[in-house]
């Protein structure tokens, strides 16, 4: 799961011309810490939900890498 | 004293005795205001308002080639109106003479319904007319979460100075540092969009300052009204509607709207979707009338008809609404088919859960083309909110039996 993640968030920097990132952790916050913005954001919930079929926003609470891992156990 | 406007974010604290020094040592400001800080576009507004004359407000954002197709491509952005203006002593003589600017107009832009966004002429009177001034509003505290070259943001800005309140910014801050201004400023009075909110974290914390939470520019959202009420507890909430064309004009305290009797002669529904009368709107939408009346696209849900009560249900363009931003898939299309090995397009919204919306386009090729190289060609042209996040290569277009994509 942790791989899936990373190679979606890394899709989404490389669409937006920035560098891919070599790795995530459980505490890295998905805006301050990977640099992802709302629209960053509403493009991760379509790809996480066309790979593990969960909306992860569909409630809000998503700050860190760690709240998706929760989501999706 | 109290502050015209905070921003954590450019550590930025000005009062309104400052303002007035400001606005005391300049001589010109820029027809055409092209700027990040909210400041600028503040004090740019109060000046040309103290001049009577015309100012031109356009994002940050645009590319060089949206400005050419909006104000033609000899346009001198550069140009500067000199003021001739007596000096202040205090804010409240400012206002006293903005009161009567009737030559000044404020150029807004708004996303067509048929290709281009087109330009909007605003008077003092069309954007003020909604703002309620008296001493019970005097010591509110504005948290500012909308973009200020827009029509909401604009609105705020006007509702606050008249009442010399305090501008705390907001918008594009991340939720923390969202929190702290709030409880830093005290803030009483926030208006955004669902969007502003949907992304936050709701955990226990209460924000007990804010007495007022006004949301608009998307449908409402049923989910986030509960939520909103436990993070602002004292707060009441109101859902207003508005558009560019004529701003704020409907407000309610849920998704069910009625009409304020002051507007009643001014609104009218036929087959579902809602019309407004040319007196309530703004210059520019001349050639959009029937007979008097501007047809805003907006289809709703009758709910009772004397009184009138509605819902919104949907719109009867094609336009997208990402996050409160009003998105033409047209326009979209048309700059897609101009890359090269680009065969057919079509640009869609698909629901999603963080910004109500999300730009998708299906393209189909003749040759091999790569999302980041269409991603960065569209940055030249486009805006980042009309940016397709999803994109979808695919072998043809499929049409309705008509002709007409299925978006």
């Amino acid at each position: 799961m942790d791989k899936k993640i990373l190679k979606i968030i890394n899709e989404i920097k490389l669409n937006k011309g920035e560098d891919e990132l070599l790795f995530i952790s459980e505490n890295d916050l998905l805006r301050e810490d990977i640099g992802l913005d709302s629209f960053d954001l509403a493009e991760l919930t379509v790809h996480i939900e066309v790979e593990f079929d969960i909306d992860i926003f569909n409630d809000g609470n998503i700050t860190s890498i760690q709240d998706i891992y929760k989501k999706l156990k | 004293m109290s502050f015209f406007y905070s921003d954590i974010k450019s550590e930025i604290e000005i009062d309104y005795n400052e303002l007035v020094l400001d606005i005391n040592k300049i001589d010109n400001y820029s027809l055409y205001l092209i700027s990040t800080n909210y400041y600028d576009i503040f004090k740019t507004i109060i000046l040309s308002l103290i001049n009577d004359s015309e100012l031109i407000l356009l994002d940050y954002d645009f590319s060089e080639n949206e400005i050419n197709n909006l104000l033609g491509d000899k346009v001198n952005l550069k140009k500067k109106i000199h003021l001739q203006k007596p000096k202040f002593n205090n804010f409240s003589e400012i206002i006293s003479l903005i009161k009567n600017s009737n030559n000044w107009r404020l150029s807004l832009f708004t996303s067509g319904t048929t290709g281009l966004p087109k330009q909007i002429k605003h008077t003092f009177n069309s954007l003020t007319r909604n703002c309620k001034t008296s001493n019970k509003h005097h010591n509110n505290i504005w948290g500012y979460a909308y973009n200020p070259t827009h029509m909401a943001g604009i609105q705020v800005f006007f509702q606050a100075i008249l009442n010399q309140n305090s501008i705390i910014r907001l918008f594009n801050l991340n939720q923390a540092q969202i929190f702290d201004s709030i409880q830093k400023y005290q803030i009483t009075n926030i208006s955004a969009t669902p969007s502003f909110f949907r992304l936050f974290s709701f955990d226990k914390t209460k924000l007990d300052s804010v007495r007022r939470l006004t949301l608009g520019g998307e449908k409402f959202d049923v989910n986030l009204k509960d939520k909103l009420k436990n993070l602002f507890p004292n707060s009441k909430l109101l859902n207003v509607y508005a558009s560019t064309e004529a701003g704020s004009i409907f407000a309610s305290d849920g998704e069910i709207f009625t009409i304020n009797k002051n507007y009643l002669n001014y609104i009218k529904i036929v087959d579902n979707e809602i019309y407004l009368h040319k007196e309530i709107l703004g210059e520019g939408t001349e050639n959009k009338l029937l007979r008097n009346w501007y047809p805003t696209g907006d289809i709703v849900d009758v709910i009772e008809i004397s009184p009138l009560k509605f819902k919104f249900s949907s719109r009867k363009n094609e336009m997208i609404n990402v996050g409160g931003y009003k998105v033409n898939p047209n326009e979209i299309e048309e700059i897609l088919l101009t890359i090269d090995g680009v065969k057919d397009v079509i640009v869609f919204g698909k629901q999603n859960s963080v910004l109500g919306n999300i730009i998708c386009t299906n393209i189909a090729v003749d040759k091999q083309l790569e999302v980041p190289t269409i991603r960065a060609y569209l940055s030249k042209y486009l805006q980042n909110y009309k940016i397709p996040r999803i994109i979808t290569f695919v072998d043809k277009i499929e049409k309705t039996r008509t002709g007409k994509k299925k978006r």
